[in-house]
């Protein structure tokens, strides 16, 4: 694979791009859509202002593809080349893309990294359908026909009338830049007729996954390379009072032990001595955070605040108080880590007046925002860029581990690899907001829910409003005091919210001794799109009404997240005894609009099912007098092989809408269908994850 | 305090090459094939023997690199992901994690396939339940078990034919 490996192999080297490689691409065409119109040179070398735009046909016909965020799993890389070879008529062979690097990529305008495609795949479309019109416009210019004659394939243009008539598209960049700044927006080719879009393109990262070609931060080998370690306090919030390197500083391998401000740490020639020495330096640390998981849901509790009222339709308390019946209750879901198999790692190299770090983010701007903040040096002379990375999950923004690596390399001036420990990874960076949620729900006479009342604390607002219409109708999102560093986590609060919302319904549903689908689907009809998926879910599955409880279950509950709509049923089997439960089959409908790659659609939906019952069944973390004690995968068990449920997938995508991140709708779905599968399994309700044996036989 | 350990050359043969390594024998394989011989393809996911992704052959059986002395490799053979093509032909199991996409970040897929590998020559067909005891120890954050054992079951197809 190019671009992975290859961005490691440059960008140790010099920061700017070689006299050639510049006169090539200024030569070129360069499309720079929409928001921005060109990015302003960065840094003062002639050529470096040559990251201009999304796409680029250079003079040699070669089409790059540029974007803000990097490849973490996502196939963001494939996803991207088949809109352009679509838009340009290219095998898709034809095409690099170029991802994660901030000297070469447009600025990051993503919200969430793990639904990037829905805001880079339209400029990338746009971009390669405006190259297009203005490669036929240049085209039809020298044949001295109209536009509409010309027909771009496999690389050339091609007059229609007149196949033999052809020009390859590098003849015609220089003249379509020209001609492109007159021209408005491209016509983007439907969906009818697309011939790559749609296909299960295999991963153009896939042969260097495969051979261990792959490039991830912590594989790149530049010569000089020195190895970093940093001292971590015992606890949270540990200050460093007292310190002693001289064993630290005089093991051989050392090559020097750096103390500025709040970062200590050893650098040396190789990790095995970095990891040595940084054990072996004494220090004494004031008192930490006093933070146990313990009384978790109670300091939460205690430190709400109303942040913002997302919905106040109707008068929801003379709602509750008129309602036939009121059901409330309270859910609560603990902490949880990222625990991508990569640990955090980056590499610093200084060259001169500047730093180049290789990264293992999907936020490469907010890495080099934070360097330059931190060495002090303006963001121009800082270029981060994102190798392979190894999972991310919303876990890797944080950009502490870039800057202890820039730091340390300023310090020894040479190149520094920081790579963490698992130990580090799990105890050290900030997690999935832990969340309490109460919900109050009025039925009305009719049967309908006529009053729906949520208080969501800590995890935030995404997803937080029901799709659901309710006549009345009031979420308050409160922010909390939370006890551990908290932030991005794939699918964000997404997922606490529907376990709060979905398992609610199916009590309700249950005690109204109605169908829980049906129950839903009277309430849907504002929401076309997911009563179409919630539907075709129950009919496909052969869902029927409720059972006495036998120890097998069936549960249901649906989530709309990031643009996508989510139907899911699990098939569960539950040992009453034990309280273990067997997820043995899960059921997705999914719509999450146009489908770039229905092969990768569907691996991102297993993973999403598969790691949401990791915290659906078991993870959280734990600690202790501001110590996490879940810091290795014996004390922090993520999902296995042996876990896996079969996982079958219903692709049902209106594809006149974006294309949507399809890796986080059903993941906030599972953990609610799992719960109320449990309740038709063996009658018991829980309210808090994880579901685990302990809370399965504890439970009324 | 800590001493330098007193260091013998350790001999190993690494996909095929023979290695002469100054390097204490304590030090873990991983680290070495990592650091020293710049073979990267097996991977650091948690240096305990919790997770597989640094799994690689010794003598052709799989152990977890990140838990293995150096000093154990000692005269022995290694082969790591780098090694499994041969005259740039992938290896069935290589292919087959390609025809089913069986990743998607890439992290864990070394070591999952060198376990695949070693697997598959004990036990050319594997049963599922056969396949999930032997990759038990390998973890994939990115959640593509099924499609990895999609393809063990390909490549245990392609190697009968
Ligand atoms: S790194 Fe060796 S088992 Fe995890
Ligand atoms: S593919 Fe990402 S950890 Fe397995």
């Amino acid at each position: 694979m190019r671009s992975g490996v290859a961005s490691g192999k440059t960008g140790t080297g010099r920061l700017g791009l070689t006299r050639r490689e510049f006169l090539r691409a200024a030569g070129g065409l360069v499309v720079a859509v929409s928001l921005w119109p060109e990015r302003p040179a960065v840094g003062a070398a002639a050529g470096e202002g040559d990251r201009a735009g999304w796409l680029r046909v250079g003079e040699d016909g070669r089409v790059t593809v540029f974007a803000p965020v990097p490849e973490a799993g996502q196939a963001l890389r494939t996803e991207l080349a088949q809109l352009a070879a679509e838009e340009l008529r290219l095998p898709i062979s034809a095409l690099e893309v170029i991802l994660g690097d901030t000297h070469r990529v447009p600025p990051d305008i993503t919200v969430c990294a793990g639904s990037a495609i829905s805001t880079l795949g339209p400029e990338v479309r746009r971009a390669a359908a405006e190259a297009r019109e203005a490669l036929a416009k240049a085209a039809a210019e020298q044949w001295r026909v109209p536009p509409e004659q010309v027909q771009l394939r496999e690389g050339r243009a091609l007059l229609i009338s007149d196949t033999d008539t052809a020009v390859p598209i590098g003849d015609l960049a220089q003249r379509a830049a020209e001609m492109r700044r007159a021209g408005g927006p491209a016509a983007l080719t439907p969906p009818a007729e697309h011939r790559v879009v749609g296909k299960s393109v295999p991963s153009l990262d896939g042969p260097a996954y495969v051979t261990g070609e792959a490039r991830y931060a912590a594989d790149l080998r530049p010569p000089g390379l020195a190895y970093g370690k940093v001292l971590r306090p015992p606890y949270l919030g540990g200050r460093l009072l007292s310190l002693q390197t001289r064993a630290a500083a005089a093991q051989p391998g050392v090559i020097a032990v750096v103390e500025e401000d709040d970062l200590v740490g050893v650098v040396a020639t190789r990790p095995d001595v970095a990891e040595r020495a940084a054990l072996s330096l004494r220090a004494t640390w004031g008192q930490g955070l006093a933070v146990s998981g313990a009384s978790l849901y109670e300091d939460l509790r205690a430190s709400a605040e109303l942040e913002a009222e997302l919905a106040s339709q109707g008068d929801v308390e003379a709602a509750l108080a008129g309602a036939r019946q009121g059901y409330s209750a309270s859910y609560r879901t603990p902490f949880v880590a990222h625990a991508p198999m990569e640990p955090h790692a980056a590499l610093a190299a200084p060259e001169g007046e500047r730093v180049v770090v290789h990264a293992s983010t999907q936020r490469p701007f907010q890495h080099q925002a934070a360097v330059a903040g931190a060495l002090g040096i303006p963001a121009a002379r800082v270029r981060v860029i994102c190798p392979a990375v190894g999972g991310a999950f919303g876990g890797k923004d944080s950009p502490e581990v870039s800057v202890q690596a820039a730091r340390l390399a300023r310090a020894v001036g040479r190149p520094v690899l920081v790579a963490q420990s698992r130990e580090e990874e799990l105890g050290w960076n900030y997690f999935r907001p832990a969340a309490v949620i109460d919900v109050r729900c009025g039925v009305a006479g009719d049967g309908r829910i006529a009053a729906w009342d949520c208080d969501v604390l800590n995890c935030g607002s995404r997803g937080a409003l029901a799709p659901y219409r309710f006549e009345n109708h009031r979420v308050r999102v409160h922010r909390c005091r939370a006890p551990l560093p908290q932030g991005p986590w794939r699918g964000m609060g997404g997922a606490a919210n529907a376990f709060a919302r979905e398992v609610h319904l199916d009590y309700v549903a249950s005690q109204l001794g109605t169908d829980p689908i049906g129950l839903r689907l009277r309430h849907l009809e504002e929401a076309p799109r997911l009563a179409r998926v919630v539907c075709l879910a129950a009919e496909r599955h052969g869902w029927r009404d409720r059972r006495p409880p036998t120890g097998l279950g069936s549960g249901f509950a649906c989530a709309v997240d990031a643009g996508s709509f989510a139907a899911v049923i699990a098939d569960v089997e539950v040992e009453r005894t034990s309280g273990h439960v067997r997820v043995r089959r899960v059921f997705v409908v999914q719509d999450s609009g146009l489908v770039i790659n229905p092969d990768n659609m569907r691996s991102q939906i297993e993973g999403a099912v598969v790691m949401g019952l990791g915290f659906t069944l078991r993870e959280a973390v734990r600690y202790e007098q501001g110590r996490i004690l879940t810091r290795s995968f014996a004390s922090y068990p993520i999902p296995t092989f042996y876990g896996a449920p079969a996982i079958d997938i219903v692709l049902d995508s209106d594809r006149h809408d974006l294309p949507r991140g399809g890796g986080t709708a059903a993941l906030c779905a599972i953990a609610p269908a799992v719960a109320n599968a449990i309740f038709d399994a063996v009658g018991k309700r829980l309210r808090e994850l994880p579901l685990s044996p302990a809370r399965v036989r504890s439970a009324p | 305090m800590l001493v330098a350990e007193p260091t013998e050359p350790i001999i190993v043969s690494v996909n095929g090459t023979e290695h002469r390594l100054e390097v204490a024998g304590s030090r873990s394989l991983l680290s070495v094939l990592r650091a020293e011989l710049g073979l990267t393809g097996a991977k650091y996911g948690c240096g305990e023997g919790e997770c597989g992704v640094c799994t690689v052959l010794l003598e052709g059986r799989p152990v977890r690199a990140c838990t293995t002395p150096i000093s154990h490799a000692h005269g022995r053979e290694v082969v790591t992901i780098e090694g499994l093509a041969e005259q740039g032909e992938l290896h069935p199991v290589q292919e087959a994690f390609l025809e089913a996409q069986a990743f998607q970040c890439g992290y864990c897929t070394p070591g999952m396939i060198m376990e695949a590998v070693a697997l598959l020559r004990q036990k050319p067909r594997p049963s599922e339940l056969e396949i999930r005891e032997a990759m038990s120890g390998h973890l994939c954050r990115c959640g593509t078990y099924s499609r990895i054992i999609k393809a063990i079951h390909l490549a245990a197809d392609a190697m009968r034919r």
